[in-house]
């Protein structure tokens, strides 16, 4: 069991390590965050729409649309020089590299959930309502959920010739459950309804993410076999 | 059985099924007694509610051989797979071409974000999806495994849309047939066309899936030929 664990850790050092050299997907995931909310500024008549009402789905857009960004790259690297067969070729199993890219993406998409939240909260003046740790939550959960879906997906589609192109197509019908769950929670935490009105939510938002985790580590290996 | 044999049981079946369908539209246009309140426009009913009936038969045992497919790894699984998500595809197109046509007269309206109905839109771009990952990959093996991930998780997926897009209210219409407590709820003769469509799509359903597993089968044995020949 703990060789698995260092394997897994061996996978998210690496991919964290590569991603500390280039910073090549987290400065496009957070130029993504701050340009979407200069553009959704501009994009909502503010006289008309109050931010505070729209905010919940945004943030939620923006964190799908800014993570595909950058997860949708998981395999680029490798895939350039063969790097990944030697990945695959080690002897941590399927499902621990599975893991630990996804533990590694979870790594980078959080802090960039943070920022998007922060920078509504900036750009928009947002009241972040009742309960702002049940709001980094369910965004934790929410992103955690979006990662194990899409690395797996990010998997398949570098191996097709459509490339990232095809990613959107394959998680977006997948992601509407965690989405809807996700505005849910931020909708209502955000116009100061009780805790307990939104646990449920909540439940659901880690259930989804335990199960794309869990169909992730199991299906990875068939993805990635030659 | 061998591919002829699936042939021509195919082929019968759909000519079976379509006849069916044709004493089936003829049933509901001049047999079949008008609904009170929803008035003529009810009769797409009987198209309606097979063709999603079918729709999600073929879904659940493209997901079923697809999962199968990739533990036994038997090519005939993964043809059954592809056979039944073009069916699901074709019934599924019917059934969210005829409910807006029935939701503009009995709603009013084309769309709504109706659970039922943004389950079926997602479930068929989930199978859009699948056809994709399958017809873009350079080695058919590949695409094949990829295309019973997507089915996989797709299925897995269901019960969370289920669940998530049930919190908004549900303009469909109730169950009609399957009520556990007080049983079927439409007239008699409502009732018996209802069955002879839902029999008549699921052999039409049958026919086309076997002729198309026929076809993926004289498609791998040409395949098999011409490595033959060029080698």
């Amino acid at each position: 069991m703990s060789l698995y664990l260092d394997q897994i850790r061996a996978i998210i050092w690496k991919d964290l390590l590569l991603e500390l050299r280039t910073r090549e997907r987290i400065a496009a995931m957070g130029a993504f965050a701050v340009l979407a909310g200069v553009l959704f500024n501009y994009s909502l008549d503010q006289a008309r729409v109050a931010p505070q009402d729209v905010a919940a789905g945004l943030i939620w857009m923006t964190l799908v649309f800014g993570g595909l960004l950058g997860v949708g790259r998981t395999f680029y690297l490798e895939a350039q020089d063969g790097a990944m067969e030697g990945v695959l070729m080690s002897p941590a199993p399927k499902d621990a590299v599975y893991l630990g890219k996804t533990l590694a993406n979870f790594a980078l998409l959080f802090p960039v959930a943070l920022l998007i939240l922060g920078v509504f909260w900036l750009f928009f003046g947002l009241d972040l309502g009742s309960n702002p740790g049940i709001l980094v939550l369910a965004l934790g959960l929410g992103a955690l959920g979006f990662v194990a879906l899409s690395t797996l997906f990010a998997a398949v589609s570098s191996g097709t010739h459509m490339g990232e192109t095809l990613l959107p197509i394959l998680v977006f019908p997948l992601l509407v459950p965690m989405v809807v769950y996700g505005v849910g929670v931020t909708g209502r935490i955000m116009v100061g309804r009780p805790v307990e009105e939104v646990l449920g939510n909540v439940r659901l938002l880690a259930a989804f993410a335990l199960v794309a985790l869990a169909a992730g580590a199991v299906l990875f290996r068939f993805v990635v076999e030659d | 059985m061998s591919i002829t044999g699936m042939r021509r049981t195919g082929t019968g079946l759909a000519v079976v099924g379509l006849l069916g369908m044709m004493f089936v539209f003829w049933l509901s246009f001049f047999w079949v007694s008008t609904e009170a309140s929803q008035g003529v426009a009810q009769r797409i009913f009987y198209v309606h509610v097979p063709a999603a009936w079918t729709t999600f038969f073929a879904f659940g045992l493209c997901a079923l051989t697809s999962a199968m497919y990739l533990w036994l790894r038997d090519e005939r699984l993964d043809r059954a797979a592809v056979s039944a998500a073009e069916g699901g595809m074709i019934f599924g197109t019917i059934m969210l071409t005829t409910g807006p046509l029935w939701g503009r007269i009995a709603w009013g309206t084309y769309w709504t974000w109706e659970p039922r109905l943004t389950l079926t839109l997602l479930l068929w771009f989930i199978f859009l999806g699948y056809f994709m990952v399958r017809s873009s990959t350079e080695n058919p093996e590949k695409g094949k495994r990829f295309a019973a991930v997507v089915a996989i998780v797709g299925a897995l997926d269901i019960p969370f849309i289920h669940v998530s897009v049930l919190w908004f209210r549900s303009l469909h219409p109730q169950p009609v047939v399957v009520r556990p407590e007080d049983g079927p709820a439409l007239p008699g003769d409502m009732l018996t066309l209802l069955l002879t469509s839902l029999a008549a799509f699921t052999v039409i359903f049958l026919g086309l899936f076997m002729l198309r597993y026929a076809l993926e089968g004289l498609r791998r044995e040409l395949d098999v030929r011409a490595r033959k020949v060029a080698a």
